[in-house]
């Protein structure tokens, strides 16, 4: 069987690596090799693949320290009693704020929702990267999820009428918890659906003014979050599809 | 190891926040591809202490342009290769150095959906059972998203050789997981 001469340079089509020109032509020829295209798409997988499975291990947050103890240069006796004064004094101070925050019970965890923008912003401001994965079925998106996460939910069932398209998926992070971000598209704007066990992660959006919108619950022992630039009561309406989907 | 601290004589206070602000972000990523070189947090851990150590003894030295990041690869690199496990395993290695054509499929890939359907656990044991010298190359191109050219700094190999090697270990990993999954036959590869 004759093998399409283009199809060695797969490897390196989907790195990035070939010349422009040449990108552009693997480009324009995949249109009409499906053989070529297969190729891609599963190099494109495999890739994809490797690129989750590989960030197994987290640096633990003590390593994190000793390096930046190894950085720090050796400080004079006195200064260092006084800095190690002051260290403790800040921490005494630290601790008081956390237990009245938790005693308080408000468990707004800006840092979370903070790192959730971020990853939404990131989003949009690549576009030209994939999901980790496409597709408009539910019933595609969900299963990719399957043994990638310690938990199973629902996507928005399509309606009609509904105003949202899901778009696809990606395996997100928050600290060491995996979590679920489903993209859906509204009009002219990507609202993206972040869920995590409620073990892992939780707490409130703060309350006070944000440069998105952010909603977050919780149900059935899942911790959702959506954030978008879209208007509040897509996010609105979209967290009652959600919610419906997963009684 | 004991955690060794450079001290003032070694390097600036200037240059020392400028290596802390370049290399902490990087510590997460050293410490990933630590632990999959020694198979072995502690070790990793310890790797990861050296690897900073000799990167801030050197930084005064570093060139400006040249690529940072490849630059403490190489060293965590270089550092894991000269420990006793990395001894022991490099005896262990074999040069594979097959044409880079050799992962060539054929237009019809069920495949396809057995990777699709292939789990975080699969893959991370398809990527354990590589040898060292496709087992880095693999995760430096598709974890790290390293350039070629970067991937050859940091191994200290031409490129036409990472070429090969990630071939060859993309290949490896593809024929590990369609096993695992029950496909008896990998079609189209030779």
């Amino acid at each position: 069987m004759m093998i399409c001469e283009w199809r060695e340079k797969t490897g390196l089509y989907v790195d990035g690596e070939l010349e422009p020109a040449a990108q552009q032509s693997f480009t324009a020829h995949l249109e009409s090799c499906a053989g070529c295209a297969a190729a891609v798409l599963e190099q494109q997988e495999l890739k994809k693949a490797v690129r989750i499975a590989g960030k197994r291990f987290s640096a633990p947050p003590e390593l994190y320290a000793q390096v930046r103890r190894q950085l720090t240069p050796e400080e004079k006796p006195g200064k260092r009693f006084f800095w190690q004064w002051a260290m403790t004094t800040a921490l005494l101070v630290v601790m008081a704020a956390l237990a009245g925050a938790w005693f308080t019970r408000s468990h707004n965890d800006n840092a979370t929702v903070a790192g959730l923008m971020g990853h939404h912003v990131e989003m949009l401001a690549n576009p030209a990267r994939p999901l980790d994965v496409i597709s408009t079925d539910m019933h595609t998106v969900k299963p990719w999820y399957q043994g990638k996460l310690p938990f199973t939910f629902n996507p928005v069932k399509p309606a009609q009428e509904s105003p949202f398209t899901l778009v696809g998926g990606n395996l997100v992070y928050a600290g060491q918890a995996p979590g679920a971000e489903l993209v859906y598209q509204v009009r002219q704007h990507k609202i993206s659906v972040f869920i995590f066990s409620a073990k892992d992660v939780h707490g409130e959006p703060g309350a006070g003014p944000q440069p998105f919108t952010v909603s977050g619950w919780q149900q059935n022992g899942l911790q959702y979050y959506i954030v978008t630039d879209a208007a509040k009561e897509d996010a609105q309406q979209l967290k009652g599809l959600l919610e419906e989907a997963n009684q | 190891m004991a955690a060794a601290v450079v001290t003032r004589g070694q390097v600036s206070g200037l240059e020392n926040k400028e290596f802390e602000k370049l290399a902490v972000p990087l510590l997460d990523g050293l410490y990933n591809f630590a632990c999959w070189l020694s198979g072995n947090p502690d070790e990793a851990r310890d790797l990861v202490q050296e690897t900073f150590l000799k990167s801030l003894r050197g930084f005064g030295s570093f060139r400006e342009g040249t690529n940072f990041r490849a630059w403490m690869y190489r060293i965590l690199r270089n550092t894991f290769l000269t420990s006793r496990t990395g001894l022991e395993r490099r005896n262990t290695q074999q040069e594979d150095e097959e044409g880079f054509a050799e992962l060539v499929v054929s237009q019809e890939t069920p495949e396809l959906s057995l990777i699709r359907r292939a789990d975080t656990e699969l893959v991370q044991a398809a990527i354990a059972q590589l040898t060292p010298i496709f087992q880095e190359v693999i995760l430096l191109a598709d974890l790290e998203e390293m350039r070629y050219q970067e991937i050859a700094e940091t191994l200290d190999i031409p490129i036409g050789t990472v070429m090969s090697r990630l071939a060859r270990a993309r290949k490896q990993v593809r024929t590990y997981i369609v096993a695992a999954l029950g496909q008896k036959k990998v079609v189209g590869i030779k």
